[in-house]
């Protein structure tokens, strides 16, 4: 078994060896000490997924605040959180977009994360519970029994939707929840694989339109409300080893965030540009905040929620999963 | 002859996609949104002046074609290596068995880790892929050489090196052009499957996992119409290259396809 194993893995060495002289030069490091700035690293590969929650990171692209401060940002699209954290810690990805439950999540697990800045934060209806127009379902208390969708389980979806279960009295034992993509709920509730879901937009605006779907409850509100949803992390050695590009990276993007939440039109203008979401669709979607500032205390909310509903054994810190900006340059 | 049975696909794909349109505009258009092959079949025109999509489609194929490169360079050496050497293939054989019927696609996320740069990761996934029936292929070729041609050489005082290139190597050919054949279509799968399951700058994959995101399901199928469209080219040339290069093989065994 070791034998083959080992043979498994030396077959595989041979052909990334060999892979790795058929296509060399694709990665150029970007890693130059030479430049007007001082930084440690000029070039760097940002994760995100095509979704509104990261617009900043392409308002500071096309801007030019990422190349006011010395640095050449390369996009590239990720498929979840899930796939980020290996990405990161492999250094396909210098930076990438987080959501908080998962972060604090890894970190118990004891991985070696650090938030380096803020990106989405909730707002009122931005993450809803949504049931067919004719649902016999008219209150949260009705979804006892019930089947309800979310695109990840044990993550925000679950929390957000037991924050709103215990409201109306009941716990995460008194529903069952199922997993399924944001694309595919609406034909999965009226296929009849479940009752209720959880949805965000594109997806809220398209079911109601599409589906004559309902919205049975915001999940946003009471203990949710402004909920910081998503975040950008890197690893710990990289935040200690390129100090200067990550507070590159961070005054770009806090300033790509106000102009964000001081100007919608800058975020409709942006969306149909690295997402698959249309000018029309933009401007009627609902959207929740982009904080300029990382906030401890607003993040530790999230870590406590976790622990009340037990999604973490012992409390985090979250001021220990920070990387701050430096006060001055 | 030819021109009847391209007729006959032709019918037999509209007939297909006239179908679909009555099924999900008029059957299931109640309890499934789904777009109906018009809308699908607009949108994959549309697609030509998409540049992102070109783009992607560009990432992708070029890996695709990478990784069939790659592949094809290690596994046919080996393939003949192992075919002209029977103690040493019977040594490796059961490793081969043991890693040949592992899904590749299951192998992305150990890649993903292993291996930082992009591009690198996606054409080795492809290679890992496309190696086995390759390789495979070859072997059975190589087992297939006619002895009474080998024997006739050696007896005239041929070496070994030099039956290998007269009798061996092209008595294989066909058989490994056919592993290639198969090869190209397992690595278009991989290739999507790489991206749909890491992302990236750009691809077909990436196109779907964006399109996904943002609630296009049209764009979705019209970027999986291209994907199959492009399988089929690459199945109908590399078929037809087989067909130019080997008709010596066709007459012998007799084979019609």
């Amino acid at each position: 078994m070791t034998r083959k194993l080992r043979c498994y893995a030396a077959a595989l060495g041979v052909t990334v060896a060999l892979t790795l002289a058929g296509c060399g030069g694709s990665d150029d490091g970007g890693a130059t000490s030479a430049n007007s700035k001082g930084l440690e690293k000029t070039t760097i590969t940002v994760g995100h997924l095509p979704i509104p929650d990261p617009v900043a990171l392409y308002i500071a692209q096309t801007k030019g605040f990422f190349k006011e401060e010395g640095l050449t940002v390369k996009p590239e699209t990720i498929t979840g959180g899930a796939v980020a954290v290996p990405m990161i810690e492999s250094g396909k990805l210098d930076i990438s977009q987080t959501n908080y439950v998962s972060t604090f999540r890894a970190v118990a697990a004891g991985k070696k994360i650090k938030l380096v800045a803020d990106m989405y934060q909730a707002g009122a209806n931005t993450f809803v519970i949504m049931v067919p127009n004719d649902s016999p379902i008219k209150t949260v208390a009705d979804l006892k029994g019930k089947t309800i969708l979310v695109n990840n389980l044990d993550n925000v979806a679950t929390l957000a939707v037991e924050t709103q279960l215990k409201v109306a009295g009941l716990t995460k034992d008194d529903v069952k929840f199922a997993e399924k993509p944001f694309p595919d709920m609406g034909n999965a509730i009226k296929a009849g694989q479940a009752d209720a879901g959880w949805i965000t937009e594109p997806f809220i605006t398209a079911n109601q339109s599409a589906n004559g779907f309902r919205k049975l409850a915001d999940t946003m509100t009471g203990q949710t409300e402004d909920l910081p949803i998503a975040g950008w992390m890197a690893t710990e050695e990289w935040v200690q080893k390129y100090p200067k590009t990550l507070a590159a990276f961070q005054r770009a993007i806090a300033k790509a965030q106000q102009l964000a939440s001081s100007d919608r039109k800058e975020i409709e203008a942006m969306l149909p540009k690295y997402t698959k979401i249309d000018a029309k669709t933009a401007s009627v979607i609902t959207l929740g905040t982009y904080p300029s500032e990382l906030n401890a205390n607003r993040l530790q909310k999230v870590a406590d929620l976790m622990l009340e509903y037990k999604y973490l054994k012992s409390p985090i810190d979250v001021k220990s999963v920070i990387a701050a900006p430096a006060s001055s340059g | 002859m030819t021109g009847a049975r391209l007729l006959r696909g032709a019918v037999g794909a509209a007939g297909f996609i006239v179908a679909g349109e009555l099924v999900i505009r008029f059957v299931i258009s109640d309890d499934l949104s789904f777009p109906p092959p018009s809308v699908i079949l607009a949108e994959t025109v549309r697609l030509l002046a998409d540049p992102d999509f070109l783009a992607g489609l560009g990432t992708t194929l070029a890996n695709w074609a990478v990784g069939l490169l790659v592949a094809t360079c290690l596994a046919v050496p080996l393939g003949v290596l192992l075919g002209s050497l029977p103690p040493v293939e019977r040594a490796i054989r059961p490793v081969l068995e043991f890693m040949r019927p592992i899904p590749s696609v299951a192998i992305i996320p150990l890649a993903i880790l292993l291996i930082p740069a992009d591009g690198m990761m996606k054409v080795s996934v492809i290679v890992y892929a496309s190696v086995w029936p390759i390789l495979i292929n070859t072997l059975y070729g190589m087992h297939d050489v006619d002895p009474v041609a080998k024997e006739s050489l050696r007896s005239f005082g041929f070496g070994p090196l030099a039956v290998l290139a007269r009798v061996s190597l092209p008595s294989a050919a066909p058989f490994v052009a056919t592993g290639v054949r198969i090869a190209a279509g397992i690595a278009l799968v991989l290739a999507v499957s790489a991206e749909l399951i890491a992302g990236g700058a750009a691809g077909l994959g990436v196109f779907v996992v964006q399109a996904s995101s943002g609630n296009r399901m049209d764009l979705m199928m019209a970027a999986t119409v291209w994907a199959g469209l492009f399988g089929v080219v690459a199945n109908l040339v590399l078929l037809a290259g087989e067909r130019r290069l080997f008709q010596w093989h066709r007459m012998r065994t007799g084979a019609r396809s």
